[in-house]
Parts: C-alpha cells; sequence; structure tokens
C-alpha cells in the first residue's frame, strides 16, 4: 500500500512537473450539508438549547425490582410509618388535655381491650411488621457500616432473610396475643 | 486500494445531486433550534418537559426481521428512541425483530445488526465490544450493563427492552449526556498527589499488602453502570458523586503512595457528597466488571469515621 | 392568557420543525410525511413512519401525568472540562452525624430487645430509649428532607420542612418526656396494649 502511494505521487510528478501536487481531497470531497463554522461561544449556546430540550430516561418505572432497592426502600417506608406514628403519638399526646382526648396509657389500654380479635390482630400486623422489618433491616445496616456482608449473594440472602423473619415475627406475635 | 477510493469518491459526487433526502445528514438540532427564531419568541420559553413519558411499543410500529428464513428464531426487542431533531416528541419505545440465528451471542451484537441491516437511524455508543471500554453502558431488561458483556436470552417468547441508562439526560435514543459524571469524577482528583521526593530518586515504591488494597478498585471502567443504578443518585445527582465517582475517589485514599489523603477525605466530609449513600446497593449489584462500589463507599465512611 | 399565546405557538410547533426537517432532518420518515400509504409500503422498513404524527409533535402535553419534582431541562454550569464544585468540609453533618447516628442506632438494639426480652421495666433504660428514639427518627426524617427537598431547587419548601421537622421533634421530646414521667413509660404502654 505504501509503496503504492509513492508510485502514486511519483507518477503524478511525472506527468506535471511544474504542476503542485493538489490534496485529493480538495478535487474530489465535497460536503453535501453545509455546515457554518461557527466560534466556541455560539457553539455553546446551541448545545445549551440543545440540552434544554433533553428528556430524562426512564429509571424507577424501568428498573427491574431487586431486594436491593426494593428491600431499602421498604426500610425507609417503615422507618416513616413508625417515626411518624410516634410524631403523631407525641403530638397527640401533648394537646389531649386541650383537646378533651383521653391518650392516658388506662384509658388507651381499655380502649383496645374493647376492640373485636380482628381489629387487634390487624393492627399488632400494621404495627408489627413494620417494627421487625425495619429492626432486622437496621442490623443489615449496622453490618454494612462496619463493611461486612457486601458480597452480592449475602446480600440478596440477608434481604430475603429479613423478608421472611420479620414476616415470620409478626405472625407469631400477632397471634400469640 | 487508492483507486477504489477514488472511485468510491467520484461515485458519491455524482450520485449525490439525485441522493434522496431518506439518506442525508445533517445537523438538525442546530438548524431546529434557529428554525424557532422567526416566527415566535414566545414559544422560546415553552420547553418540553424532560419528565414526559415514553409511548410505549404498543403504540409504534415494529420493524421486522427484513428477510426471514424458515427456522428462524424470531426475537423482539424495544429499544428507546429519542430524536434531538424532533425535540417537542416524547421519546418511544421502537420494536425491532431479529432472527437470533442470523444475530452474534451479545446485545450489542443485535444492536449493530439492527444499525447495519434494519435502521440505520439507531444510535448508540460502542467501542471495543469485549467490556474494556464501558462505552456500551445501557439498561437491559431492567438491569445496568455492558450490551458487549450481555448474552442475549435465547428464549425468543421473551422480548427484551433496551433503554439508556436510567435518569441521565439524552442526546439521542440509547445515548446519554455523561458531562455531570465526567465533571464529578474531575473532582475528586483522579491522579496521584505527592510532595515528597521518593527516596531513592526513583520510582514510588509499594509493598504487595499496599497494592493489594487497589485491587478492586483500578479495574474500574467508569461505565457509570452503577452510579445510574442508585436511586440515591437518580435523585441528587447535582450534588451527590454516585458510587462510580466514590469507587474512584477511594482507589486515591487507599492508595499508599497518594499524600492528599485528608484532603481528599474532607472534600468528601459534607451531608451531600458522600453521605447521600444509604447502601441500597444496587451499584455493587449491578457491576458489569463485578466490582463492589458499595463496600468502597463503606471502606471511605470507616476511615472518616470519628475524624 | 393560554389563547392569546396559543396560536402562535402551534404555529410554532407545526411550521417550524417541519420546514427544518425537511432538508435536514436525520430522521428517514420525517421528510416524507404526507405521502401515500402506497409510497409508505415501498419504502425500506427504517423509513416508514415509526410513530403516529400527534406524538412526534407534541409542544403541549395535556394529560400529563403529575409528578413530584420531576427534573428540570438539563443545565451545566461552567464547561465540560471544570470539575463539579466542591463544598466545603462540614464534619458536623458529615462525618460525626454518621458516626454518632451510627452510635445511636447500634444503642437502639440492646434497648429495644431487651425490656421485652426480659420482661423487666427499667425507667431508665425507658427513658434512654425514649431519647434515642426521638434523636433517630430525627436523623431518619431529616435523611428523608435532604434526599427528596433538594435545597437548590427548592429552599422554601426545605427550610419550612426542616423547621417543622425540628418543631415536631422538640414536641415529640416533651411530649415523651411527660408520658414517661405522668405516666407508666412507652415499652409499659406497648406491652400493655398488645396484651390487651
Amino acid at each position: 500500500m505504501a509503496s503504492q502511494r509513492v508510485f502514486q505521487l511519483g507518477l503524478r510528478r511525472a506527468v506535471a512537473p511544474g504542476f503542485r501536487v493538489q490534496p485529493v481531497g480538495r478535487m474530489l470531497q465535497r460536503r453535501l450539508a453545509a455546515t457554518s463554522g461557527g466560534n466556541e461561544q455560539s457553539a455553546s449556546e446551541i448545545l445549551a438549547k440543545q440540552r434544554l430540550l433533553r428528556p430524562v430516561s426512564p429509571h424507577l418505572t424501568i428498573y427491574k425490582p431487586q431486594i436491593t432497592w426494593y428491600g431499602s426502600g421498604l426500610n425507609r417506608i417503615t422507618a416513616v410509618i413508625l417515626s411518624g406514628g410516634l410524631y403523631i403519638f407525641g403530638i397527640a399526646y401533648l394537646a389531649a388535655p386541650t383537646l378533651g382526648w383521653h391518650l392516658e396509657s388506662p384509658s388507651m389500654i381499655a380502649a383496645v381491650a374493647a376492640w373485636p380479635v380482628w381489629a387487634k390482630v390487624s393492627a399488632k400486623i400494621a404495627v408489627g411488621m413494620p417494627f421487625f422489618y425495619h429492626c432486622l433491616n437496621g442490623l443489615r445496616h449496622l453490618s454494612w457500616d462496619v463493611g461486612v456482608g457486601f458480597n452480592n449473594m449475602t446480600v440478596q440472602r440477608t434481604g430475603w432473610a429479613a423478608v421472611a423473619a420479620s414476616a415470620a415475627l409478626t405472625l407469631y406475635y400477632a397471634f400469640s396475643t | 486500494m487508492a483507486t477504489t477510493r477514488v472511485l468510491a469518491r467520484l461515485a458519491a459526487t455524482r450520485t449525490a445531486a439525485v441522493r434522496p433526502a431518506v439518506f442525508s445528514r445533517g445537523f438538525a438540532s442546530v438548524t431546529d433550534t434557529s428554525a424557532r427564531d422567526p416566527i415566535s419568541k414566545a414559544a422560546e420559553k415553552i420547553v418540553p418537559d424532560p419528565a414526559r413519558t415514553v409511548v410505549p411499543e404498543s403504540k409504534t410500529s415494529t420493524v421486522k426481521e427484513p428477510e426471514p428464513s424458515k427456522d428462524a428464531k424470531i426475537k423482539t426487542f424495544h429499544i428507546y428512541r429519542w430524536n434531538p431533531d424532533e425535540p417537542t416528541a416524547k421519546p418511544r419505545m421502537q420494536s425491532y425483530t431479529l432472527d437470533l440465528n442470523k444475530t452474534g451471542p451479545m446485545m450489542l451484537d443485535a444492536l449493530i445488526r439492527i444499525k447495519n441491516e434494519i435502521d440505520p437511524t439507531l444510535t448508540f455508543r460502542r467501542s471495543c465490544r469485549e467490556g474494556i471500554c464501558g462505552s456500551c453502558a445501557m439498561n437491559i431488561d431492567g438491569v445496568n450493563t455492558l450490551a458487549c458483556l450481555c448474552r442475549i436470552p435465547t428464549e425468543t417468547t421473551k422480548e427484551s427492552r433496551i433503554y439508556p441508562l436510567p435518569h441521565m439526560y439524552i442526546v439521542k435514543d440509547l445515548v446519554p449526556d455523561m458531562t455531570n459524571f465526567y465533571k464529578q469524577y474531575r473532582s475528586v482528583k483522579p491522579y496521584l498527589q505527592r510532595t515528597t521526593p521518593s527516596p531513592d530518586g526513583r520510582e514510588y515504591r509499594q509493598s504487595k499488602e499496599e497494592r493489594k488494597k487497589l485491587d478492586g478498585l483500578y479495574e474500574c471502567i467508569l461505565c457509570a453502570c452503577c452510579s445510574t443504578s442508585c436511586p440515591s443518585y437518580w435523585w441528587n445527582q447535582e450534588e451527590y458523586l454516585g458510587p462510580a465517582v466514590l469507587l474512584q475517589s477511594y482507589r486515591w485514599i487507599a492508595d499508599s503512595r497518594d499524600e492528599k489523603k485528608a484532603e481528599r477525605q474532607d472534600a468528601l466530609n459534607n451531608s451531600m457528597s458522600l453521605y447521600r449513600c444509604h447502601t441500597i446497593l444496587n451499584c455493587s449489584r449491578t457491576c458489569p466488571k463485578g466490582l463492589n462500589p458499595a463496600l468502597a463507599i463503606a471502606e471511605i465512611k470507616k476511615s472518616m469515621a470519628f475524624t | 392568557m393560554a389563547f392569546i399565546v396559543r396560536p402562535s405557538l402551534l404555529r410554532q410547533s407545526f411550521a417550524s420543525p417541519a420546514a427544518a426537517q425537511r432538508v435536514f432532518s436525520t430522521a428517514a420518515s420525517s421528510s416524507m410525511r404526507q405521502t401515500s400509504p402506497l409510497v409508505q409500503q415501498l419504502r425500506p422498513a427504517f423509513a416508514r413512519t415509526a410513530a403516529p404524527k400527534a406524538s412526534r409533535i407534541a409542544a403541549f402535553h395535556a394529560t400529563q401525568r403529575q409528578q413530584i419534582l420531576p427534573p428540570l431541562p438539563q443545565k451545566v454550569v461552567g464547561t465540560t472540562n471544570d470539575p463539579t464544585p466542591i463544598p466545603d468540609p462540614a464534619p458536623a453533618h458529615g462525618s460525626y452525624h454518621w458516626s454518632f447516628e451510627r452510635l445511636v442506632a447500634a444503642g437502639l438494639v440492646p434497648l429495644t430487645v431487651a425490656p421485652f426480652a426480659a420482661g423487666s421495666l427499667n425507667p431508665v433504660t425507658d427513658s434512654i430509649l425514649c431519647a434515642l428514639l426521638v434523636f433517630h427518627s430525627h436523623v431518619g426524617f431529616e435523611s428523608c428532607i435532604i434526599d427528596y427537598f433538594p435545597k437548590a431547587r427548592i429552599p422554601k419548601i426545605r427550610s419550612a420542612a426542616m423547621w417543622a421537622l425540628r418543631l415536631g421533634t422538640v414536641t415529640l421530646g416533651v411530649a415523651l418526656y411527660s408520658f414517661e414521667t405522668n405516666d407508666i413509660g412507652i415499652t409499659e404502654l406497648i406491652m400493655k396494649l398488645w396484651h390487651a
């Protein structure tokens, strides 16, 4: 290939000795789309304008459900349920005397005791599930914070174990009175 | 060789006049912005919503395998498309059917075959086709991975879906804009910082143990699969650095030759840069190179505890 | 107001892209939008119109799914070669905060298990449990606010949420204090409610 080029070049020079060798592209290459050579400033402006039009690729809706991020999301949701309940109880407890509610422990216990069994059980499940899951997942988090259990298989196993164990504990404590 | 090139160029100039518009290539995104100007200035303010929904594949056409043979193993691929030439249009899922017998084993082979034989307008990044460049990172069947390392599932009943990396601004089709990611990478100063010369005036030496600490860190190819799989990074992309960049940061924190460990840690010591990591662990799960960014982040947190 | 703006918008959205794309589009199909179905069929597959026209040109989305804080249009600060700004070190919001929060979380483990497992009700451990719970909840909510209410984007809502949280936490602290001192204590209450 190199020898071919040299040969071609030599040939050209032989044919037109006084003629300066023109670059090949000038004769044969023609750009079909006219592009005006803008300066850097206008180029960045065009880019900035185009950026404004870009969509964001889908994320939550298309990412595969996996125990990693579903478990983590559940951890946060259960945390909000538990802490939110605590905050609501605290505020209600302070407001109770002025509003005439009875949130002292004897009256609350008496009220709950009067509930039918299904209400008690479902209330226990509603509180127990978040509590146990958050506690067990919290243990996983503590182990990660000391740098243990980052293997992919370990993460999946402990994740499902936390779900299963919290379900089992919830059912046990919900029905054992 | 040279003659064929010349001939080809001649042919190209000859056909230019009768060239159909189909094959003309332009810089339409450029012309489009200027095309807005003369008509209405008010429209400049209308910016299409970046979170616009994707048109599902049921509402778009399917582009079929050109000449399916009798024993063809036809598999359907739904691919995210968005064209900057039509900037206000919604992104859409375009379906393609391919004969797996004529296609290579990897997702990248399928994409290249679509581009070569079915639809040349499909746009994606690719380079090395062997998992070392990180160009072809995308979301395949819901998981971020490199298309060149991802086998096409052979069961033809299951349809494959290919999206760009999640929660990124899209340049075109499967090409996300990685500017922010690279800028963040730059912010962790990914190079050896050292002022004292080595004792013997030669290279900076490491013991085998010190070198071993960099295993599992230096292999990162910055494909951004992990960062874009992280929900925390989805919500706080501007401030949270994300797993990939933090792993790179730890690669220099852990390096025994580096002398700016404290400065590197200080740069992360605020509520956003590092501590938006909630150990969700999508990053380690998805890493196509089998690295563990979550562990690296945990090591940074540990090394910074009580300091 | 909208109907004043609208005609110009429509003109813009229909006329200009079509005109621009007829010549310059890289999309194979856009230049031949008004062709007959037969011509469409004769084209190679990729050149056919893939998406319905309505979805190609859509300046208005009348039915938009409402999202909480959808992403903004992309803006890049500085050039491509500038690093993102590095925040000043703030260990009180960084490493100290994290370490302290981990200590509290670790401390909560025995305090949660012990009273229910042992069945013994110690007012001291009970009050420590309450204090740690208040702190843990506060940090957890704070983390949610930081995650979902970005400061740069909605500074007022962010600070309002933060102050509401602080107020709520103080209220909770007072409430739990009075509950611990005047009533039977939190673990006792839960136990009795559970067996009620």
